[in-house]
């Protein structure tokens, strides 16, 4: 058994809490963990990934080949994209229906592809996919950094690996107490969503 | 009673040192080694500090380990630059109390301003061990096994972990300690060792000291090839065939992650060792036609490695960094594997991984200042002069180094910490007709920026010198420095006086609130006219850090763009460069987006056309 876990969005999205929770997750199955982030000068509106490994054989290394991965959850659209290579044959992806421009696209100088094109081009990279605009459900919550719950939520729906009230459970173990109802309210979001 | 937690690479060293009964800690903030020292601050047995600099912290510890106790220096790789003269006079006299040195890698340049392998200046240049952990849990028995090797060989030991070691997530397993057994100063002068000066040794026919601790070093760094033979961090794993695979640090991990797939098995040998254990090196080399090492940055063993088969006449072909796969960069599962079949051909790979295919160009995404943040008026007005006044700026490391990147593209170099000011100065007195600013933060200027301040003002050079002072080291997470006012447990510490520091000096001292666009444009305005060197001291906290503890940094103000004025000129998106500010190339106008947006306002003072209010 194995779950290898990307998470990829821009800095300020919340991807250590969330990748904190899943790996609480599999510990609390006696699976062995391994992860890793890229952070630093990744922050300040760069890009974040994380990293996860869970298998219940050795794992060696905390960053896992391109073409292995079973899920990408793209906190940011073309963060996806960027990362949708690390996807192996039966893996799948969440989308967060969330777009941040670059400095590149706001000048003009790249073009930030459409919503239909990104979705068009992730499905036709990968068949199984799911979409959910998380930030947009957090900020009608309250708070649009609450997308990262958003999207365990929808994860908790999807893949039968996380079961719900585990991963509910250790959301709520983990938030910090003033943002406890925000995200119990929307880790249920998604999980609807989804 | 051990308990196992789940944490970052960089609080097991952290705790690795602690078990060891480490008294005394110092380092300077640089990813990705930053969490090390923070993590100290749990354990009131140790002294930890944010040293100004990294030569500062690996000063600070030699005279805690010459006092006799353990002490360990925390920097990543261009800190230990920084430290290279201290470095190579403490290899020479030694130390008493065990010495660890932290320098951290950054296969990749991911968080850095260069790539560069710290084994070269510490190991092939000061003769000094170095461990290359291939895992956080490998690193803490490193930190442990160093400071005992330390003591044992009395020379500093240090440990590069990579990036991916500082930054992995893994079970660790805390072990008891006794805080007490380790505590005690004991001073014992050893001048023979610690003077470091040209005078003629008794004894050893009137050589000079310099030499005759040479003599020594080399003597030790012998010893050590020796010691690490029966290492724990170095073996051989058996395989079939006449090519074998060397793994050195994480390189290890990633064969081993690769060999999943290897239709055979290949001989392995694992190194983590600085010298390499030449006689497992030779045994494992026998019978062998080509072996392959895998490490990161630079080919430092795969060297060894070839001048070691050429003293042993052996004939095995060495291949590695140094062309025979990429020479830069980080190293991952895929450059093994195909590394690996440009060597051996007919290797079946099973079940290879085939990455999804993209048939969608994607966007580099850069990063910038937060919104919200101080630096984005101070960059927008030092720009509007820059441009104005045809000036040259020269740039330092910091978050308000995005000011040199699209769309901002305001300094014209950025280099190493305090680079700015003197860079500034040397074009000033070549000749350069344009006028010269440089800016600084202030951690930086702390670090290295003041030597370059006194030297710009005793030089009577001209340029106007911009301190961006956010009152910490944002870029890597809020440490505090000596321009804080605390110390790294949030405790009350001096805080040096910028403008008292500036009038000392001589030079003119200016000081402003960056949110203040006016005043700040006039300032940089005077600055820049007015003879001799003169400093501007823009202060504000640091917006991400203040605004996460409650700081109110301005009144809110609800900005919205008005369609009709907007004529899409772009100068809010080009010299201002907020990410809540988008433009919509099919509208041609540009439009906030509500969820970015933390209603500083100041945009709407950008606007000339009113289009923002």
């Amino acid at each position: 058994m194995k779950k290898d876990i990307v998470i990829a969005g821009v800095g300020g999205q919340g991807n250590i809490f969330a990748s904190n929770v899943l790996c609480q997750y599999a510990m609390a199955r006696d699976l062995n963990v391994l992860g890793t982030e890229t952070i630093g000068a990744a922050q300040r509106g760069g890009s974040v990934v994380s990293h996860m490994r869970i298998s219940d054989q050795a794992i060696y290394s905390p960053l896992l080949p391109a073409g292995s991965g079973d899920v990408l959850l793209g906190m940011e659209a073309l963060e996806l994209l960027r990362n949708l290579k690390i996807l192996g044959m039966n893996g799948y992806y969440i989308l967060n229906l969330y777009f941040v421009p670059t400095t590149y696209t706001n000048l003009g100088i790249d073009r930030y592809p459409s919503e239909e094109e990104i979705v068009h081009a992730a499905r036709k990279a990968c068949e199984r996919g799911y979409e959910i605009a998380a930030t947009y459900k957090a900020a009608e919550l309250g708070n649009p950094q609450m997308a990262n719950v958003v999207m365990l939520g929808a994860l908790s729906k999807v893949d039968d690996f996380f079961d719900r009230n585990g991963v509910r459970s250790l959301v709520e173990r983990l938030s910090p107490a003033n943002l406890l109802e925000y995200n119990l309210q929307s880790f249920d979001a998604g999980f609807e969503l989804a | 009673m051990s308990e196992k937690r789940y944490i970052m690479g960089n609080l097991a060293i952290t705790r690795g040192a602690v078990e060891s009964g480490v008294r005394v800690a110092a380092g300077y903030p640089g990813t990705p080694a930053t969490e090390i020292i923070e993590g100290f601050v749990e354990y009131p047995e140790v002294h930890a500090e944010w040293a100004c600099n990294e030569k500062v912290a690996l000063e600070v510890t030699l005279g805690a380990s010459l006092a006799n106790v353990r002490a360990m220096a925390v920097m990543k790789h261009n800190g230990t630059n920084v430290c290279a003269d201290i470095l190579m006079h403490l290899n020479f006299t030694g130390i008493a109390g065990g010495l660890v040195l932290i320098s951290a890698d950054d296969p990749g340049g991911l968080s850095s301003q260069n790539e560069e392998d710290s084994r070269i200046l510490v190991h092939t240049y000061a003769n000094l061990p170095v461990f290359d952990p291939c895992s956080a849990f490998e690193a803490k028995a490193m930190v442990k096994d160093a400071f005992q090797l330390s003591e044992a060989t009395q020379m500093c030991f240090a440990i590069r972990p990579v990036m991916r070691v500082c930054h992995s997530r893994s079970l660790i397993t805390f072990e008891d300690y006794d805080a007490r057994g380790f505590l005690g100063a004991r001073w014992e002068d050893d001048r023979d060792r610690y003077i470091m000066s040209a005078v003629e040794v008794r004894g050893l026919g009137g050589i000079k000291r310099p030499q005759a601790r040479h003599r020594w070093l080399n003597k030790k760094y012998k010893e050590l090839t020796g010691l690490f033979e029966e290492s724990p961090y170095n073996h051989i794993e058996e395989g079939e065939g006449d090519i074998g695979l060397v793994g050195c640090g994480i390189g290890y991990t990633y064969i081993k992650e690769a060999a999943k797939k290897f239709g055979k098995q290949y001989p392995v040998l694992k190194l983590g060792t600085l010298p390499i254990p030449e006689k497992k090196v030779l045994q494992f080399l026998k019978g062998k036609r080509k072996v392959l090492i895998f490490e990161e940055i630079e080919p430092v063993v795969e060297n060894l490695l070839k001048q070691l088969c050429h003293e042993s006449q052996l004939t095995v072909e060495v291949f590695g960094r140094s062309g025979f796969y990429a020479s830069d960069g980080e190293l991952t599962v895929q450059v093994i594997t195909d590394a690996v079949k440009k060597a051996d051909p007919r290797l079946e790979i099973i079940d290879e991984f085939v990455p999804k295919q993209l048939d969608i160009e994607v966007p580099v995404r850069t990063r910038t200042q937060c919104v919200g943040c101080a630096h984005r008026p101070l960059l927008y007005n030092l720009k509007r002069i820059a441009r104005k006044k045809k000036a040259i700026v020269f740039g330092d490391i910091g978050c308000h180094d995005a000011g040199s990147f699209k769309p901002m593209e305001l300094q014209s170099t950025i280099y190493c910490m305090g680079s700015s000011i003197p860079m500034a100065t040397g074009a000033f007195f070549a000749g350069e007709s344009r006028p010269v600013f440089s800016m600084v933060g202030d951690s930086t200027f702390f670090h290295l920026g003041l030597n370059g301040l006194i030297n710009a003002a005793y030089q009577k050079g001209k340029q106007a010198i911009i301190l961006a002072d956010n009152g910490t080291t944002a870029m890597t997470g809020f440490q505090p420095h000596a321009g804080s006012g605390i110390n790294l447990y949030g405790e009350i510490a001096s805080k040096v006086n910028l403008e008292k520091l500036g009038e000392a000096i001589g030079v003119n001292v200016h000081r402003i609130d960056p949110y203040d666009i006016n005043r700040t444009y006039e300032t940089l305005k005077a600055s820049v006219e007015e003879d001799g060197v003169s400093l501007v001291i823009a202060s504000s906290p640091c917006f991400l850090m203040g605004s996460r503890q409650g700081v109110k940094f301005f009144e809110p103000r609800e900005v919205k763009t008005d369609r009709e004025r907007c004529n899409g000129c772009m100068i809010c998106i080009n010299d201002f460069g907020c990410p809540a500010l988008i433009y919509k190339p099919d509208e041609q106008k540009v439009h906030i987006d509500e969820l970015t947006c933390v209603k500083c306002g100041l945009c709407a003072e950008v606007c000339k056309r009113g289009a923002i209010s």
